[in-house]
């Protein structure tokens, strides 16, 4: 089996909603039409399931044009998982499901036959649905509707699934089993097309992406291939970091803070950290226009990882390494370079000291030096009272203690006159 | 997946008490016409050689009349709900009770400037009642329809304010007729006296035929209420079969309360009732509606004539508006709890 959209292209009211899409799916495949509101993915989708007719262009199934099948045929081809279910009739979630077996019917007057009773049942125990089968559809949860709607579309045993935004209306426990009941079914051999809109949970379950623009497939393949930061920025407009999910290794995506951009003025300051703790520093200055560097921080240092994401300037040692001549030096040159240096709240251990050390020398050169979370060093001194003694020493002499960002960024502002 | 537990025999014995129930329905409406036409306020006992011509003449069309009626109503009423996914739509949502009322009420008005009257108005009277309902409800069907496709909720809103509209027409050309103002009272409250045998075939003929298509559609009502993606893609067309509803729906009620008058509550509350004794799969529904809206006003007439002594439309509002409230209390409970 294997689906085809050529050339399909359709306007409402004369405006284009899809151009010229074209798209292969194959068989097995778990498929995630994605892209921002109003870009054309619920039509596609409704094009597929042959609810709405292109004004040309064609869907095929092994050759055949969905738009010229018998609606019997066509209804054993796809089942549809419409975005809202509601019910405003007391119907049992059994007898919702028996309602997908309309299509195997010979007459409407036909009785239900025993393989009618026997397939409810069987796709009412793969759904997890089995144990309400009586209760009442408009009496259950969000998530255990939404199962029951796609039991139903199940009863119809199709080939392919069609879903538009199947997690949209649930909270978190019932994204995961929807998606999780998703992927079961789409590893027994079903096919799967799902309009969604979160990044993540498509990357995390799905196989392949078409994200669509404007009526457009402006990208398709696998997740990794499509979510990357220069198509997300030029679809979504918005600037996200992409890492790998670290409990199933997929791609994830984190958006960036847009709501407070300052416009860049690129007053250099520079971060001391380490361990995950000068990061979100270096992201909130940027947001406040500045230009941050970072230094001295390992590479896969998690703070390396953000640095590099956000185009940070970084000095860096190699991995597990203490801070060498080198780095030493290099990192003394951006404080020179710089205007304000923060001491990121980073644990101190005999390898990283010397980015303590380079405090010192900063506040020597006239810097304006400003300590994160100060108090906290007896906690983070795994140099038996060393770091506790230069943090004392910087504050001594000059060196400001913050405990929240939001103060840092004001501080800092005033400061260098920002 | 096998057979765990068996493919459980608990849904067949619920279709089969289903079915029950309907056959239940069946002989209570039988009984309640054979006792209703000895009740009455002529009071004569069995032996009477009068009462065989009563019966015959007066009491037999009028049961049978309203037994019509309560079907048309009831099941027009069901298709209604199922055509607006809303349980609480009924037949007269797009305008057919405004528009019949105006019509009513406009020949009352000519009546009394050219001298109708007796008769004739009472044979006038349903006819214009009849096109001022089918006029009102195709201009509704208009303004709710955009480029071919009906959208309920645009439908809806058109049928309350074009109402609204028809009903303050309506009390204007009350007060300008009001020497006619007696029979039109009695046929805004909705009234079956004076039945004879011709109301009964006129009214006949589209309210069994109209009864007979929403059987025939029983199941793709059912998927219909799945939304309108879902119903067409499990091969039904629910662009056609609303269409099909609202004139097979409009047809029936513009011809009952062509003669009857304005007979509210009975197409929104018996297919609510039966949907508690049958469950809501339309292919039972239906039947079940036809029958119990047929005992429902019959009984409701007979009380009518002779306990309460006042028109069968306010017997069934009487019934129906707290029973409406309760509805809705219900309903807003159970939404509550959830």
């Amino acid at each position: 089996m294997k689906l085809e959209i050529k050339d399909l292209a359709l306007s409402f009211d004369g405006k284009k909603i899809l151009k010229d899409i074209s798209l292969s799916v194959e068989e097995g495949e778990f498929l995630s039409l994605m892209g921002p509101n109003g870009s054309g993915k619920t039509t596609l989708l409704r094009c597929i399931m042959n609810y709405l007719t292109p004004e040309h262009g064609a869907v095929l199934v092994d050759m055949k044009s969905v738009h010229t099948m018998p609606d019997r045929e066509l209804a054993q081809l796809f089942a549809v998982v419409p975005q809202t279910s509601q019910m405003d009739f007391e119907f049992t979630a059994y007898e919702m499901v028996m309602m997908g077996r309309t299509p195997h019917s010979r007459s409407r007057f036909s009785g239900l036959s025993k393989r009618d009773d026997e397939a409810v049942a069987e796709v009412m125990r793969c759904t997890n649905t089995w144990k309400f089968a009586d209760r009442e559809f408009s009496g259950l949860s969000g998530g255990e509707r939404q199962r029951v709607i796609i039991a139903r579309a199940l009863a119809q045993e199709p080939k392919i699934l069609l879903l538009d935004e199947p997690t949209v209306f649930l909270d978190i426990t019932g994204q995961l089993e929807i998606m999780d009941l998703l992927r079961e079914l789409n590893k027994g051999g079903l096919t799967i097309i799902a309009v969604m809109h979160d990044i993540n949970l498509a990357s995390r379950y799905c196989s392949k992406i078409a994200l669509i623009h404007e009526g457009r497939i402006e990208s398709h393949g696998k997740p990794e291939e499509v979510f990357t930061p220069e198509n997300i920025v030029r679809i979504y407009d918005v600037d996200v970091i992409v890492r790998k999910d670290p409990l199933t290794n997929s791609v994830s995506v984190i958006p960036r803070n847009t709501s407070s951009i300052s416009p860049m003025h690129g007053t250099r300051v520079h971060i001391l950290c380490g361990g995950g703790s000068g990061g979100h520093l270096a992201s909130d200055l940027i947001d406040a226009g500045y230009a941050p560097s970072a230094g001295v921080i390992n590479v896969l240092d998690s703070d390396f990882e953000l640095a590099k994401d956000l185009h940070v300037p970084v000095v860096t040692e190699i991995p597990f390494a203490q801070v060498s001549d080198d780095a030493y030096s290099q990192n003394q040159k951006m404080i020179r370079e710089s205007e304000a240096v923060v001491v990121a709240d980073f644990p101190v251990g005999p390898g990283n000291l010397r980015n303590l050390e380079a405090a010192m020398l900063a506040l020597e050169w006239g810097k304006a030096v400003f300590v994160m979370n100060g108090d906290s060093i007896g906690d983070r001194d795994f140099v038996g009272g060393k770091a506790g003694k230069i943090v004392g020493d910087l504050i001594r002499k000059g060196a400001v203690t913050v405990n929240e960002k939001r103060e840092l960024i004001a501080l800092i502002g005033k400061k260098l006159g920002r | 997946m096998g057979k765990q537990a068996g493919s459980d025999d608990r849904f067949s014995r619920i279709r089969q008490r289903r079915v029950g129930m309907l056959l239940l329905l069946l002989d209570l409406l039988i009984v309640s016409v054979m006792l209703c036409v000895f009740i009455g306020y002529a009071g004569m006992s069995v032996s009477d050689p009068l009462i065989v011509q009563i019966i015959g003449a007066i009491r037999l069309p009028r049961v049978l009349l309203a037994g019509l009626v309560g079907a048309g109503l009831a099941c027009a009423g069901m298709a209604m709900q199922a055509v607006f996914r809303n349980s609480m739509a009924d037949p007269f949502i797009i305008g057919v009770s405004s528009g019949a009322a105006v019509g009513a009420a406009a020949i009352g008005m000519i009546g009394a400037g050219i001298g109708i009257g007796g008769i004739l108005l009472s044979f006038t009277q349903p006819m214009f009642a009849f096109l001022g309902a089918i006029i009102t409800v195709f201009a509704v069907y208009k303004l709710g329809t955009a480029k071919g496709k009906v959208h309920v909720d645009t439908l809806l809103l058109s049928g309350v304010a074009v109402a609204a509209f028809l009903g303050a027409m309506t009390s204007f050309m009350i007060f300008v007729a009001n020497k006619q103002y007696d029979i039109l009272a009695h046929w805004l409250l909705g009234s079956l006296q004076a039945t004879n045998w011709i109301e009964v075939g006129i009214t006949a003929f589209p309210v069994i035929i109209g009864i007979l298509i929403i059987f025939y559609y029983g199941r793709d009502l059912n998927v219909l209420l799945l939304g309108e993606e879902a119903a067409h893609n499990l091969g039904g067309n629910p662009e056609s079969l609303k269409k099909t509803m609202l004139a097979v729906a409009a047809i029936m009620t513009s011809v009952a309360v062509a003669f009857t008058g304005i007979i509210g509550f009975v197409g929104l509350m018996i297919p609510h009732m039966m949907r508690l004794v049958v469950g809501p799969d339309h292919r039972m529904l239906a039947p079940a509606s036809v029958l119990g809206g047929a005992s429902f006003l019959i009984w409701a007439d007979a009380l009518s004539r002779s306990v309460m002594m006042v028109p069968v439309g306010v017997v069934t509002a009487l019934l129906g508006g707290p029973f409406f409230l309760f509805l809705l209390r219900r309903k807003k409970l159970r939404g509550d709890g959830e």
